[in-house]
This record gives C-alpha cells, sequence and structure tokens, in this order.
C-alpha cells in the first residue's frame, strides 16, 4: 500500500510538471486552435537558456545573494527571452498563413519545429549539457514517510499558481474576456472593436514563456538536457490538453497531473510496463475521447445547425 | 635581385616537387554515420575521430603513398535514408565503406555494399544477425557483438560476484534490447541450476526524464545487482535519480555507459562504485596508437571521445589502411581477403583480427568501476 | 476555411504536361548523369508518392486530420515480412495480402473513432501510430522480433522474372503509382469522388444532402489504408528488412507534409511533393548537420507562400458537351421520384383539395438540452401538395423542429411518421432517400466546389455506382452519371443559375446561394421540400420571384414545408399555419386565422399592443 501511494506521488509529480508544459501550450491551442509542434522546442530553447544564463550569469549573482536568487534569475531570463522567442516565432511562421486556415498552419508549425531543434543543435552542439550542480538547490523534504525532492515540491506548487493566475486573468479580468472572446470568434471579436493582435501577442508570448519556465525547472531538477529533448513533453502537453479538455485552463492542468498518474501506475504496475506504458496511455486517451469526445472537463457544445 | 628570383623560384620548385608527392589520386573511403537525427553526437563524433585518424594516416605517407580521403554520407539513424547513403558512396566511387551506426540502420546499406562488393566495416551495430545471419563476404565490426558482452555479465554476476537476484532494464532499442536479451539467455543455464534469478527486467523510454516509476518497480524487486544496457544519457538519469531516492542497489552499466557524459549528469558522488562491463580502454591498453590518436584529437577538440563507438570508427579506418597497404591493392575482393587474414593490424583499442565471418577477434570484456576521481578502473574482485 | 482550395486554370499547355512528366519518369533510369544512386532516389520518390496519393484519399479528398498514416505502412510491410519469411508466401502474391490486412487493421481501429472531428481525431491517429509502432516493439509473441526488426525478405518475382536490381524496382513502384493514380483519378471524378469533397467542405450539410458520411469516411480511411500497405509491401521488398525505425511519428508528418506541399487532393500536387521531400535532403547533403535546418525552412517558406499547395487542384469543368439546356422539357426530368409520377398525368392549374391522406405526420416530439425544453409536445401534420408554414418568433425552436424531422436530433419523446413509416432518428441521409430535402438557415453550400458540382450532389443518394463501376467506368456507371449530369443541369437552369454553372459556391452572391441550395435539394428527387427562411436576405423583389418559383414546384407535385419571417410569404402561398412559441403550439389553421389569433399576437408582440397594418 505504501508503494502505491509512492508510486501515486510519483505520479503527481510527473504530472504536475507535464501540467506546467501543458499550460502554456493550451494557452495558444485554445486561442489560435494551432496544434503549436514547436511548443516542444520553445521548451527546450527555455532550459538551454537557463542553463546558458547559470553558466554565465549565476555564479555572479549567487556569490552574492544566494541559491535561489540564481535560480529565479535563471527563470526570469528564460521566461522574457522565450516570450521573445515566441512573439519571434508566430510572426515568422504562423501570421502569414493564419488566411489559409488549419491545415497549412500545422505543416508550417512543424517546419517551425524541425528548424528550432536544428538550430538549438547548431548553437549549442549535439552534445548533452548539464546543469551545473553547485547553482542549483538540491534539499529534501519528508512527507508521510517518502522524501520527496524540494524542487518538486516547488514545481508542484508552482504549477498550481500558474494555473490560478492564468485562471484568473482569462476569467475575471476585462483583458481575460477579450482572450475568450478572440478564442471563440476571431472574426467577429475584430469587429466588436477588441484589438485581436494584442490578444494574440500576448497569448505568443506568454504561453512559449511558461514553457521556457517549464524548460529551466526541467533542467535544473533533471540536470541533463539535450536539443531533441522537447518533442516528447511536445507530444505529452498535446495530450494532456486534449484530455483535459480543448481550451479549458484547469482541464490542462487535470490532463497533465492525470497522464503523470497513469503513466506512472502502468509502468509501475503492469509487467513489462515500462516498455508498453506509453502503448497504453494513448489506449486510455482513445477510449475517454470514445466516451466523452470532449475531453474530462470540457465542456458539450452542440454545434448550431 | 637575381638571387632573390632564383631563390624564389627553388622555393616554387620545391613546392611544386613535393607536391607531387602527394599528387597522385586519393583513396577515398566512406564514413557513414548519423550526423543528425537522434543520434546526432554519436556520428558527428564519429567524422571526427575518423577525420583525425585519416590525418595521422596522411602525416605518415598515407595508404599505398596514396593520401586516405574520407566522403560523409549522412544516414540520419533511418533505414531510408541508409540505403540512400550507401548508394551515394558507393556511386562515388569510394575503395571501402565504415558503416554505421545502430544495427537496424546498418543492415541495409550492408546488403547494398554486400551486392555492390564494397568492403563494409561496421562500428556501432553490435546486433549478433549481422554476422551471423546471412552470409556476408565484404561485411566487418571493429565492435564487438551483444552475446559477448550478455555472456561476460552471467558469467561475472554469478560466479564471480555471487549476485543471485538479477535487474535487468534497457530502453527498448536494438542495442540495449540486445544485450539485455542476449545476457538473458546466457543466465539461462544459471537459472536452471537455481543460482540466479530475474527479478527485474523491463525497459524505460528513451527521451525521457522522470524514471521515479521504474526506479520504485525496481527497488520494491528487491535485487542483488542492477544491470543497465543502453546509453549513458538516460543511465546518467537514473543513477541520480536512483542514489536520491536511497536506492542503493549495485549499479552496472555496458559498455556505452561510461564515459565524461555520464559522470556529469549522474553526478561524481554517485558515479563513484558503479560497475561497468567494458571493452580493455584505450589508458589500459597503453598502445601507442591510442596516444598518439588521442593526443592529436584533444589538440583538435580540445577533449576526447566521450563514447565507444566513434573510437570503433576511427579503428575501422586503421584496419581498412592495413587491409590495403597488406594487399597492396584497392580492389574488394583483395581488401576482404587481407581484413580476414591479417594480423598486424594495430588500433586504438588494442590489436584488430577478425574472425571468418567479420567479427571483432578477441574482444575481451572486464568488470570496470568508477573511483573517487571518477575514473575507470580494472575491478579487482 | 478561408483557404484557397482549388482554382480555375486554363492553358493548352496545361495538358502536355502530364505526358511530358509521365515520359521523364519513363526514360529517367537511361539518363546519362543517372546511376544507380539516383534511381534509387527515383524509387524513393515513386514510393513516397505512393504513400502520399494513399494519405490524399484521407486527408486531401475527405479533410481527415489523420497523423498516424505511418501506422498503416507499417502493417504492410511487417505483413509482408512476416509471412514471407514464416511461411514462405510469395512477396508478390503479398501485395495484395498487406493492403488487405492494412486496410482491415483501419476498419477495425477507425470504426469506433471516426464520428471524432478534427484536432481529437488527430490525437486518436497520432496514438494509434504510436501504438503500432510500439506493439512492433515489443516483439508480442515473437513475430515481429523486436527493435531489430524482420530480415530476408524476398524479391517479388513474376515467375523466372525476379525484381531486385534497383532499376527494376524503380519501374516496379513507378508502375504501381501509375495504376493507384488512375484509379484514383477514376474515383475523384466519380459520384464517390465527389461525396468525399463534399464531405470535406461541409459534413452537415453532406450527411442532409444525402452522402452516409460515416460509411464514406471509413471508406476513405480503408482505401487509405490499403494503399498504405502496398507501399508497405514494396518497401519490405526493396529493403530486404523491416524494423519499428522506418516507422516513428516523423514519417506521418512527413506524409502529411508532402499532401499539403502537393495541394490536398492533387494528385499531381501529391508527386511533387514527394519528389520534394525526398530529394531536397538528398540535394541538400552537402550541408550535413543543417540539411533539416533548411528543410524545416523550406516547410514555412512554402506555407507562407503557396499554402494551398504547389500544384492545387482545379475543379475541372465537368463535360457538360450534349446538354441541350435551352431545350429542358418537362418531358425529360421529373420532378418527384424518377418514374412514380410523370407529369402528362397533371393539369396546369391544381385544384388545392385536401388530401385524406398526411405526408408528413409529427406526433408528441420532445427534445430537452439539458433543462432547457426546445420542443414541447409538437404536433404537426402536412398534406401532400400544399405549402405548410412553422412561424414563430426567435428561438422559438422551429430550426430544432426541423432538424429533428430530418434526423439530425433524436426526440427524446414522440413520433415523426413520413407516408405512413417512421422515420424517428433515422439518419440524415436516410431521410433524404425517404424523399425529404432541406434547405439550412445559414446557408450551408459547399463553397469550394462550383455551383454544377454542389447540385450534383444532391443525386448522389440516387446513385448505386460503387468503386468498381467508378473505376471502370462501365456502361452502367456512365449511364448514371451522364442522367446525373441532365438531372443537376436541369435544377441549376430552373433556378436560374445556369451561367454560374462552373463559378465557385462561394463567390455567388447571397441570393443566388440561397437558390443554389433549393436547387441542390431538389436534385435529390424529394417529395417533401423543407426549407428554412428562404426569404431572408431578399428583398421584396427577389421574395416575389421566390414565391411563384415555390408555386411552380406545387403544381409539379413537390410538397413543401417552410420556416418564415415575412408575412407576406406566409400570407401568400400558405395553405396551413403552425405557430410555435418556446417549444410549444400556440396556434394553428389557415394563414388568415392565425393572422388575427390573439396568442399569436401575443408572442410576436407582447400583450395589450394593436398590432398594426402588415409587416414589411
Amino acid at each position: 500500500m505504501q508503494v502505491f501511494f509512492e508510486q501515486l506521488v510519483n505520479g503527481v509529480m510527473v504530472g504536475s510538471f507535464y501540467a506546467l508544459v501543458a499550460l502554456g501550450y493550451s494557452m495558444v491551442y485554445g486561442v489560435m486552435k494551432l496544434i503549436n509542434f514547436a511548443h516542444g522546442d520553445l521548451f527546450t530553447l527555455g532550459s538551454y537558456l537557463g542553463y546558458t544564463f547559470l553558466v554565465w550569469g549565476a555564479a555572479w549573482i549567487t556569490e552574492r545573494a544566494g541559491l535561489w536568487w540564481g535560480v529565479l534569475g535563471a527563470i526570469l531570463f528564460a521566461f522574457l527571452a522565450n516570450a521573445g522567442a515566441g512573439v519571434l516565432v508566430e510572426r515568422m511562421a504562423y501570421r502569414p498563413v493564419y488566411r489559409a486556415g488549419r491545415l497549412p498552419l500545422v505543416v508550417s508549425a512543424l517546419g517551425m519545429s524541425i528548424f528550432l531543434q536544428n538550430a538549438i543543435m547548431a548553437i549549442w552542439g549535439p552534445r548533452f549539457q548539464v546543469y551545473p550542480g553547485g547553482l542549483v538547490p538540491t534539499a529534501s523534504l519528508r512527507f508521510l514517510g517518502l522524501s520527496l525532492p524540494l524542487l518538486k515540491v516547488v514545481i508542484l506548487f508552482l504549477s498550481l499558481g500558474v494555473m490560478f493566475v492564468m485562471y484568473w486573468i482569462v476569467e475575471k479580468t476585462e483583458f481575460g474576456a477579450a482572450v475568450r472572446a478572440t478564442a471563440l470568434d476571431r472574426e467577429m471579436a475584430t469587429l466588436l472593436g477588441i484589438d485581436v493582435r494584442k490578444v494574440i501577442l500576448f497569448v505568443f508570448a506568454l504561453g512559449p514563456a511558461l514553457g521556457g519556465m517549464a524548460g529551466v525547472m526541467n533542467g535544473m531538477y533533471y540536470r541533463s538536457i539535450q536539443f531533441s529533448m522537447g518533442w516528447n513533453y511536445g507530444l505529452k502537453a498535446f495530450t494532456a490538453t486534449i484530455l483535459g479538455g480543448i481550451g479549458n485552463i484547469p482541464g490542462a492542468m487535470v490532463g497533465g497531473v492525470l497522464l503523470g498518474v497513469v503513466e506512472t501506475l502502468l509502468a509501475g504496475y503492469v509487467p513489462g510496463g515500462g516498455a508498453w506504458k506509453d502503448g497504453f496511455t494513448f489506449l486510455i486517451l482513445i477510449l475517454v475521447l470514445i466516451f466523452r469526445p470532449t475531453g474530462i472537463l470540457g465542456e458539450k457544445v452542440a454545434e448550431k445547425v | 635581385m637575381k638571387s632573390k628570383g632564383i631563390v624564389m623560384l627553388l622555393v616554387l620548385g620545391a613546392v611544386f616537387f613535393g607536391g607531387q608527392v602527394f599528387a597522385e589520386e586519393p583513396i577515398r573511403i566512406g564514413l557513414q554515420a548519423p550526423i543528425t537525427g537522434s543520434f546526432a553526437i554519436e556520428g558527428q563524433m564519429a567524422r571526427q575521430c575518423v577525420e583525425v585518424a585519416a590525418e595521422l594516416i596522411n602525416k605518415q605517407g598515407g595508404i599505398l603513398g596514396r593520401p586516405v580521403e574520407i566522403v560523409v554520407a549522412d544516414d540520419a539513424s533511418n533505414p531510408r535514408d541508409s540505403a540512400l547513403a550507401a548508394q551515394k558512396l558507393i556511386s562515388q566511387g569510394v575503395v571501402a565503406a565504415i558503416a554505421s551506426y545502430g544495427s537496424s540502420v546498418t543492415e541495409p546499406a550492408a546488403d547494398l555494399y554486400e551486392r555492390n562488393r564494397v568492403v563494409c566495416v561496421a562500428y556501432g551495430a553490435t546486433a549478433v544477425r549481422l554476422t551471423m545471419g546471412k552470409e556476408r563476404q565484404y561485411f566487418f565490426r571493429t565492435c564487438g557483438r551483444d552475446d559477448s558482452q550478455g555472456e561476460f555479465f552471467a558469467r561475472f554476476a554469478v560466479e564471480t560476484m555471487g549476485w543471485r537476484r538479477i535487474a535487468i532494464m534497457h530502453d527498448n532499442q536494438t542495442y540495449g534490447k540486445g544485450v539485455a536479451e542476449e545476457t538473458k539467455k546466457y543466465l539461462e543455464p544459471y537459472i536452471r541450476e537455481g543460482r540466479a534469478e530475474i527479478v527485474y527486467y523491463d525497459a524505460i523510454t528513451p527521451g525521457e526524464q522522470d524514471y521515479s516509476a521504474a526506479l520504485t518497480k525496481l527497488r520494491e524487486s528487491n535485487p542483488d545487482v542492477w544491470y543497465y544496457t543502453a546509453y549513458y544519457p538516460e543511465a546518467g538519469l537514473l543513477v541520480r535519480q536512483a542514489r536520491e531516492m536511497g536506492i542503493t542497489v549495485p549499479f552496472v552499466g555496458s559498455n556505452a555507459v561510461p564515459n565524461e557524459d555520464f559522470v556529469r549528469i549522474a553526478g561524481l558522488e554517485y558515479v563513484v562504485g558503479t560497475f561497468m562491463t567494458q571493452e580493455p580502454l584505450p589508458q589500459d591498453l597503453n598502445t601507442p596508437k591510442a596516444q598518439e590518436f588521442f593526443a592529436a584529437y584533444r589538440a583538435k577538440y580540445g577533449d576526447i571521445p566521450s563514447s565507444p563507438w566513434p573510437i570503433y570508427a576511427a579503428d575501422a579506418l586503421f584496419a581498412l589502411a592495413q587491409a590495403i597497404e597488406n594487399a597492396k591493392s584497392t580492389k574488394p575482393d583483395d581488401i576482404a581477403q587481407a581484413m580476414r587474414t591479417m594480423e598486424n593490424a594495430e588500433g586504438i583499442t588494442g590489436p584488430i583480427v577478425f574472425t571468418e565471418r567479420g567479427d571483432r577477434k578477441g574482444v575481451p570484456y572486464a568488470m570496470y568501476r568508477y573511483n573517487e576521481k571518477g575514473q575507470l578502473e580494472l575491478f579487482k574482485p | 476555411m478561408g483557404m484557397e482550395l482549388s482554382c480555375v486554370r486554363k492553358g493548352r499547355f496545361q495538358q502536355f504536361v502530364p505526358i511530358l512528366l509521365w515520359g521523364f519518369v519513363s526514360v529517367f533510369p537511361f539518363l546519362p548523369f543517372v546511376n544507380d544512386y539516383w534511381v534509387d532516389v527515383g524509387f524513393f520518390v515513386g514510393l513516397y508518392g505512393l504513400l502520399g496519393l494513399s494519405l490524399n484519399v484521407v486527408l486531401g479528398e475527405v479533410g481527415l486530420f489523420d497523423l498516424g498514416h505511418a501506422a498503416f505502412y507499417a502493417i504492410g510491410a511487417y505483413t509482408t515480412a512476416i509471412l514471407n519469411t514464416t511461411l514462405n508466401i510469395p512477396v508478390l502474391l503479398l501485395l495484395p495480402v498487406s493492403a488487405l490486412v492494412a486496410s482491415g487493421f483501419a476498419y477495425l481501429v477507425m470504426s469506433p473513432v471516426i464520428h471524432l472531428r478534427g484536432d481529437y481525431l488527430c490525437i486518436v491517429t497520432i496514438g494509434i501510430g504510436e501504438i503500432v509502432r510500439i506493439i512492433i516493439v515489443n516483439n508480442p509473441w515473437g513475430i515481429t522480433n523486436g527493435p531489430n526488426g524482420i530480415t530476408g525478405v524476398g524479391f517479388p518475382a513474376f515467375g523466372p522474372f525476379v525484381i531486385q536490381t534497383p532499376t527494376q524496382f524503380y519501374y516496379f513502384v513507378w508502375a504501381v503509382v501509375a495504376l493507384v493514380a488512375f484509379v484514383l483519378l477514376r474515383l475523384q471524378r466519380s459520384r464517390i469522388g465527389r461525396a468525399w469533397n463534399a464531405i470535406r467542405e461541409d459534413e452537415v450539410a453532406a450527411e442532409a444532402t444525402g452522402i452516409d458520411v460515416r460509411a464514406y469516411k471509413l471508406l476513405a480511411f480503408t482505401l487509405g489504408a490499403a494503399l498504405a500497405g502496398l507501399a508497405g509491401n514494396i518497401y519490405a521488398a526493396k529493403m530486404a528488412v523491416v524494423s519499428p525505425q522506418s516507422f516513428l511519428f516523423m514519417e506521418s508528418a512527413l506524409l502529411f507534409c508532402i499532401v499539403l506541399l502537393g495541394g490536398l487532393g492533387s494528385l499531381p500536387g501529391v508527386l511533387l511533393g514527394a519528389a520534394l521531400v525526398v530529394v531536397f535532403p538528398e540535394v541538400f547533403r552537402r550541408f550535413a548537420s543543417f540539411r533539416l535546418l533548411f528543410f524545416g525552412l523550406a516547410l514555412m517558406v512554402t506555407m507562407i507562400f503557396r499554402p494551398g499547395g504547389l500544384l492545387p487542384r482545379k475543379r475541372e469543368i465537368l463535360g457538360l458537351d450534349g446538354l441541350d439546356v435551352q431545350g429542358f422539357s418537362a418531358e425529360k426530368v421529373s420532378p418527384v421520384r424518377m418514374g412514380q409520377v410523370s407529369l402528362e398525368e397533371r393539369s396546369p392549374v391544381q385544384p388545392r383539395e385536401l388530401d385524406p391522406c398526411p405526408l408528413l405526420e409529427v406526433q408528441g416530439v420532445t427534445l430537452r438540452f439539458g433543462g432547457l425544453v426546445a420542443v414541447n409536445q409538437y404536433d404537426l401534420v402536412v398534406y401532400p401538395k400544399r405549402v405548410t408554414s412553422l412561424i414563430g418568433p426567435n428561438g422559438a425552436g422551429k430550426t430544432t423542429l426541423f432538424n429533428i424531422i430530418t434526423g439530425i436530433y433524436h426526440p427524446n419523446e414522440g413520433k415523426v411518421l413520413f407516408k405512413g413509416e417512421d422515420i424517428t432518428g433515422l439518419k440524415p441521409h436516410l431521410v433524404v432517400t425517404r424523399g425529404i430535402a432541406r434547405t439550412f438557415q445559414n446557408i450551408r453550400l459547399f463553397p469550394s466546389l462550383t455551383c454544377f458540382e454542389n447540385v450534383l450532389m444532391g443525386r448522389h443518394c440516387r446513385g448505386k455506382a460503387g468503386i468498381v463501376p467508378a473505376v471502370l467506368r462501365t456502361p452502367f456507371q456512365l449511364r448514371e452519371e451522364r442522367e446525373f449530369m441532365e438531372i443537376a443541369a436541369y435544377w441549376l437552369y430552373r433556378v436560374g443559375l445556369w451561367e454560374y454553372r462552373n463559378e465557385l459556391a462561394r463567390n455567388l452572391p447571397y441570393g443566388r446561394q440561397k437558390y443554389l441550395e433549393i436547387a441542390r435539394a431538389l436534385a435529390t428527387g424529394p417529395e417533401l421540400l423543407i426549407l428554412d427562411e428562404p426569404s431572408s436576405g431578399l428583398n421584396e423583389r427577389e421574395t416575389e420571384e421566390l414565391m411563384g418559383f415555390l408555386q411552380e414546384l406545387l403544381q409539379e407535385g413537390i410538397t413543401i414545408l417552410l420556416i418564415e419571417h415575412d408575412m407576406n410569404v406566409v400570407m401568400g402561398i400558405s395553405d396551413w399555419v403552425s405557430v410555435m412559441d418556446m417549444g410549444s403550439k400556440i396556434a394553428e389553421g389557415s394563414p388568415w386565422e392565425v393572422y388575427n389569433h390573439p396568442r399569436v399576437i401575443e408572442a410576436y408582440l407582447g400583450k395589450e399592443e394593436e398590432w398594426v397594418g402588415s409587416t414589411s
């Protein structure tokens, strides 16, 4: 029983991480209906940017102000730089293609993903980079008999925090209403005087920025990063978003955590499960979609005929 | 004025005639490697190693007095690209090819080289099937095979160390699963005798980072030893996460695990005391070739290669060079014959001798262990 | 979709391009600079062309978001590899077998999920692709041999003639491509291809026009999978070894790019896309580690400048020669179900007697959406050859009632009877075959198809020609197509849109679009025509014309059920009016009875208000 509980906690931890990535992903997806294949690579970019910051700049900050300030610096740097990168990506690869419809956007996103991945490889090299040990906190907490790394707990609460902030922005503020309106009907929103371009800018800055932040946290916790690591997370983010319900912020969170838990339990309890885990995860996703076509928290929206 | 002119003419003449030594047509040898794709690190390092080896060879006069030229073709770890890369090299008239990395990627290329009668030396393809399956006359490999490593571990674990409960973890790819399967096979007799038991046999997903689920399961199976048969990135993560979870089971990695990046990723504190099944390390062989090679490589790239396979690629070039010298010909049949029979090829990893079927003879595995300084030492139980 | 899916291209040169290209393909291996390497490149262009064609059926023609197509490719390859190496079945024989196994798999796996839309279908197909690959890697029961794959696949052989050299494989794959392209071209121009395109344009409209959307979607997947299975067999034979490395997600993504680069639904475009995708990285080999960088860039650039594809599908001008439009007389075409009522039986002016037998009966129909009761115990009777109008304030539930009658919604209670048959909850396309056709409040045309094609789509449900007759162009199929075109032409002419026949539907002005939709509905050969606010958006003159047109239809034997807001129309042509408010019936009777009914007035205007004059 203890083991089951432990695996459950493992799952929630991994899941909270997926949730963090999924939150950034679902921002763009919810508003633009764009499957941003490049999100995983923006996540990777974030982790590399954080790495660069830590290696070059953080030592100076850490000496003066302590470990956590160096960490904060890295996160902030990646967050801002990624926001810029996201906006750039949107202008270069997506904006010129909106008028053409959804399918060309998918190809453009795929192209951007390949481009980013190889660009990262060209800039930082194909080798695995390792986050410097001395600059990252490694303490652990004891909780109900389990030893939990402090960083992981921080990530969990960070995801929750981000989710609440995003939820508040989108549901409770005027700008958030504009975001929601744009998501529902972009043309109509423009006609109502909403500055859709601002909304798109916001979304493409915040989404990748969150992805970048997740990337830095990933680098700090798991230590090693590589140019091709983003693909996996991108796919998990997409899966989590659909699982939880498209365009639904709490849904992305729920989807992410659920995905983590399902994966972990499959790996832990099915014999030879580690090898089959991804297969089963997709199977479960498909079954969920058959019975709840709009995802777990998605609303059933009747199409007006 | 006049004397200056004469000096100039003399210098030009010397340069011109000196250059004549290498004005002969170069011997072109192809290198097929994953320059792009998920194993780009291995491919790019392989290219660097082979190019350094080529430079060394050329500095000593080349092969048969002719310079060696390396033609690189990217196979992106993809069977289709591999076939096209092989065809490309063949069409470019290479005398022989060093190919490739990844057994399932090497196979279609090997077939093509065989059909076109071009000698092919693999450096990162360990599947037994490549030499023991189809009859191949022109195929060789400088790396070891999955079964020799598996056999060594099985024997060492049970006989030498007395480990009974064995956990085997791999990554479901050709190399990792290959070694794992062979290990399992060689443990069979011990299992029948009741001297060993496989308590854990599962795969992790490469490219992921969180292995807490797998590690928890591993811990619950209560093994005496944990053998991880795949690559160093995941190995590093696994070791770190396991030790942080408080799992103290002895860890043994296969020959793709130990390298500098593994130490960096896992962290020195956790690496100390881990075991590795390895072919003899260059540092233990102390061959002049190894010293020469690493000095040259370090001078050019600042560091030695972090993976065994690119070194095998360089050795493939050394083997080919020697074979061509021995045969005094660049015809494929002569080269193949020379490869099979030669005894005088020296590589970074020691003397290179091939069996009748093209395997590297005498790849003795040994158990190594990381010491406090993060270096591998031969383990004496 | 704001995408330019098709364009009308002209030029005599265009005719020679395919001939030149096929000529090039035929002599390619013999060109001077071409060695075995280039022949192999040519082989892979052909193979990926075949794969592109297979995905095109699903993605290009039907518009289904398939990002897991490599799964079918893998199944074809592994079927060949397994059966050849274990049971020694000849590879050539396994060509159709692989296609069958792949298509069988597609049928089984897609059936439960085919109803999913857009992105949901996308993630499901990605999932299927990954599941197939993971199954292969994990080697269940030892049949796939895991990550190392299966080696020793034999060569295809026609008796003594074995296909093994690069040149032989080249011609083999291109022969298959030619055959497949031929079949797909025939299908494209048949009622099946048209139905597929209709589904892509607007699924709901397609279903309401009589197309069995689910069946056609499954057909597309099954056919697409079969073709991918063919490709798998050829791949296995060529490489002699199959391993899971060849079937990663990237492969499916690449196929997706091929179809979009070439142009959705464009066969030559797909082949061009395949050529680009295969040749580009080869040509860029010199850039070593940067070649993928450039490839990603190239994809983006192409989508920015040519999002419709490099060779977008042009909507062909269907062969309309020999159709004497002016000469259309009533004898040629019977608007009521073919062969049932001939026009000689009718007199020019129909006396409107009460026919005791109702055509359509709605009995106690109730529909709830969660807590909201949209339709409440509604009864409605429609007698033949009369105009019945359903009126009521906005949001009363009128369109919902129509949707129930036509099968889009299932009522919670009650029945719908048509000519005595209980059609409650019958699928929309079946309702059409029974003889009920409808138009939509918000006009649902097929925007990227021409007007003629739109109307032609209406005739689909009356056709019987399947895939085989379509490909072989049997006399039966040719006759049927001819008949379809005549009827479509007739109706297009009747609604006054003949001159717009080759114009894309979305380019028409609003008023004419309404008529186009009516023409499409009429082409289905209905007995009952259900129109949802046909006069909305029309001016006075246009409304008068519409009323006249409806009168003509009445005289030709068609029964009409309308939703209307324009009182002139209601008063002008209705024989019977039913009034709905908040889901319930509040009045019913002749137009004048209803016009003066206090409850009706109240519903529209509120209490204590005098309804002065008529609406205008």
